[in-house]
């Protein structure tokens, strides 16, 4: 269950470290607020990915990495979305509990293409 | 779980690898060249803000589990702290390459073999320790033969320097004329870039992370800090003092490190040219591994990625792909010719450059209770830390300036 108490987003949330057990996942780029007529708004999700990281830095920076990803890309979204029910606990890290890892995909790319066929890697 | 003493060891080889390094070697032996005894305070100024930010943090590794750009990353925004950490990297890859630059001039005394052609070797073999390697051997291996770097110390004591005129030089130095203080001032600038390294702060938390260090080691983390930072700074100073006693009588000012080569001689013989290569070829390695190591943590905690000396590379690939990027286009420069002292002398100079940008996040995480808790800084230490970032501020706005005056 997601903490129920109350949870500073900006400081508490944002920018920490997501993990699943030992994994790192990545961080938290960004959340995503739902807006919902005649009820208060929600957290509905963890934004995570590059192009989430790129538009905080500016617009030219998204364009450039939505460019790059187009071109190089391994994953299919710069952009994935964890919904807030996924989120286990939150302390020093984030802890979620994905079934799959779009995440990791550079990750596993790099290990499987690069790194993986390098002598003594494993 | 590991012993205290080993803990301990960590920060040997953070004193060892961070401190007595190509920058501090060299500069060290500049000041007593040029000016005797007269820059040992820069030294001693230098190691005891080190000595409290080192100590903070290992503070902040144990009490909060957050290496330095974790926390960082956390309290002040991706958006933040990307840009210190960029700047930082390119600073690491000039000073990665001045170290690189160290271990092959070190066996270019022991062989005679131009440096040039030891950049690839040197980075094969740089690359492969930390491949194959854990942190805990890379530290060993690294301090034990880092050890010899004490001849320097031994033939300091044997070349009976004047000890009166040494200990003013240390607290209460006499400034040069007018004529000479822009050299003195730049050498003095070059000293502290060489000794605050702010790689070592990224290292030697990300290590304490790694180790698993709770808040019941933060006593060795003390005792490590002071110690270990002692040490490297004693080494310093006897390379300071070595160089006083043989350069400085006879006029001559350093230029390359073929000289510097030369400083063991008198006092150890025939042994003196091979220990001199032996120390600036393991003192060099030492440090180009925490570089390599540091930039690696650094790059991974800021994106989040999976970090770790300690695991299989492919499990890590985007952190080896740092350090292995890293490590191979280091070599550039000194393939292409470029003198490896000039580098050196730069690198330190922008090191001062990027100091205040490092240091002043040290402020206010280790104020933050979200952060450490019970554990926060007392009155001496935040006066430390804004002395520091104060005087590194001042040494990024004078460093350039200084350089064209007394670095040419």
């Amino acid at each position: 269950m997601p903490p129920t108490h109350a949870t500073r987003l900006v400081s508490d949330v944002l920018d920490k470290q997501l993990v699943q057990g030992r994994k790192k996942l990545g961080k938290v780029d960004g959340l995503v607020i739902v807006l919902r007529e005649g009820k208060p708004p929600r957290v509905g999700y963890i934004e995570c990915g590059t192009a989430v990281v790129a538009r905080r830095l500016g617009r030219w920076c998204e364009r450039l990495v939505l460019a790059l990803n187009r071109r190089f890309g391994v994953r299919e979204h710069p952009r994935y979305r964890i919904p807030w029910s996924k989120v286990k606990e939150i302390d020093i890290n984030v802890e979620v509990e994905l079934d799959e890892h779009p995440l990791l995909a550079w990750e596993e790319w790099l290990s499987k293409h690069v790194v993986g066929r390098i002598p003594f890697a494993k | 779980m590991k012993s205290s003493l080993l803990q301990i060891a960590l920060g040997i080889i953070t004193s060892i690898g961070g401190f007595l390094e190509v920058g501090s070697i060299a500069t060290a032996a500049q000041a007593g060249a040029s000016f005797r005894y007269g820059l040992i305070w820069a030294i001693v100024l230098g190691t005891l803000c080190l000595v409290f930010l080192i100590e903070m943090s290992g503070r902040l590794a144990a009490v909060s589990e957050h290496t330095i750009a974790d926390a960082v990353r956390e309290r002040f925004g991706f958006d933040f702290a990307i840009w210190p950490r960029l700047a930082e990297l390119l600073v690491n890859y000039l000073v990665l390459g001045a170290e690189i630059g160290g271990v092959c001039l070190g066996l270019k005394v022991l062989t005679g073999i131009d440096a040039r052609w030891w950049a690839v070797p040197v980075a094969l073999i740089l690359w492969f320790a930390l491949w194959v390697g854990t942190l805990d051997i890379i530290e060993n291996a690294t301090s034990i033969l880092g050890l010899l770097t004490i001849a320097f110390v031994v033939a300091a004591v044997k070349m009976h320097p004047d000890w009166i005129p040494l200990a003013r030089g240390a607290v209460a130095p006499v400034f040069p004329p007018r004529s000479e203080s822009g050299q003195y001032w730049f050498t003095a600038v070059s000293i502290l870039g060489a000794t605050i390294s702010p790689y070592m702060f990224y290292f030697y938390s990300s290590g304490a992370v790694e180790d698993g260090w709770k808040e019941k080691d933060l006593p060795a983390n003390r005792v490590t800090a002071i110690l270990g930072m002692s040490f490297g700074a004693l080494m310093s100073i006897g390379v300071l003092v070595v160089s006083a006693q043989v350069f400085n009588p006879r006029g001559i000012d350093i230029k390359r490190y073929e000289q510097i080569a030369l400083v063991l001689t008198p006092a150890l013989h025939q042994w003196g040219w091979p220990i001199f290569g032996i120390s600036l070829a393991v003192c060099c390695f030492g440090a180009a591994v925490e570089i390599s190591l540091a930039s690696a943590y650094s790059m991974a905690q800021t994106f989040g990625w999976n970090w770790g000396e300690d695991e299989k590379p492919a499990s890590r690939a985007r952190f080896s792909l740092t350090y292995t990027i890293l490590i191979f286009l280091s070599i550039i420069p000194l393939l292409l010719g470029v003198d490896p002292l000039k580098q050196t002398i730069v690198s330190m100079a922008l090191t001062a450059i990027v100091l205040p940008l490092a240091i002043l996040p040290f402020l206010l995480l280790l104020n933050d209770e979200k952060f450490v808790g019970t554990h926060r800084n007392g009155p001496i230490g935040n006066a430390v830390v804004t002395f520091t970032i104060f005087m590194a501020a001042i040494i990024a706005i004078v460093a350039v300036p200084l350089e064209i005056v007394g670095g040419g």
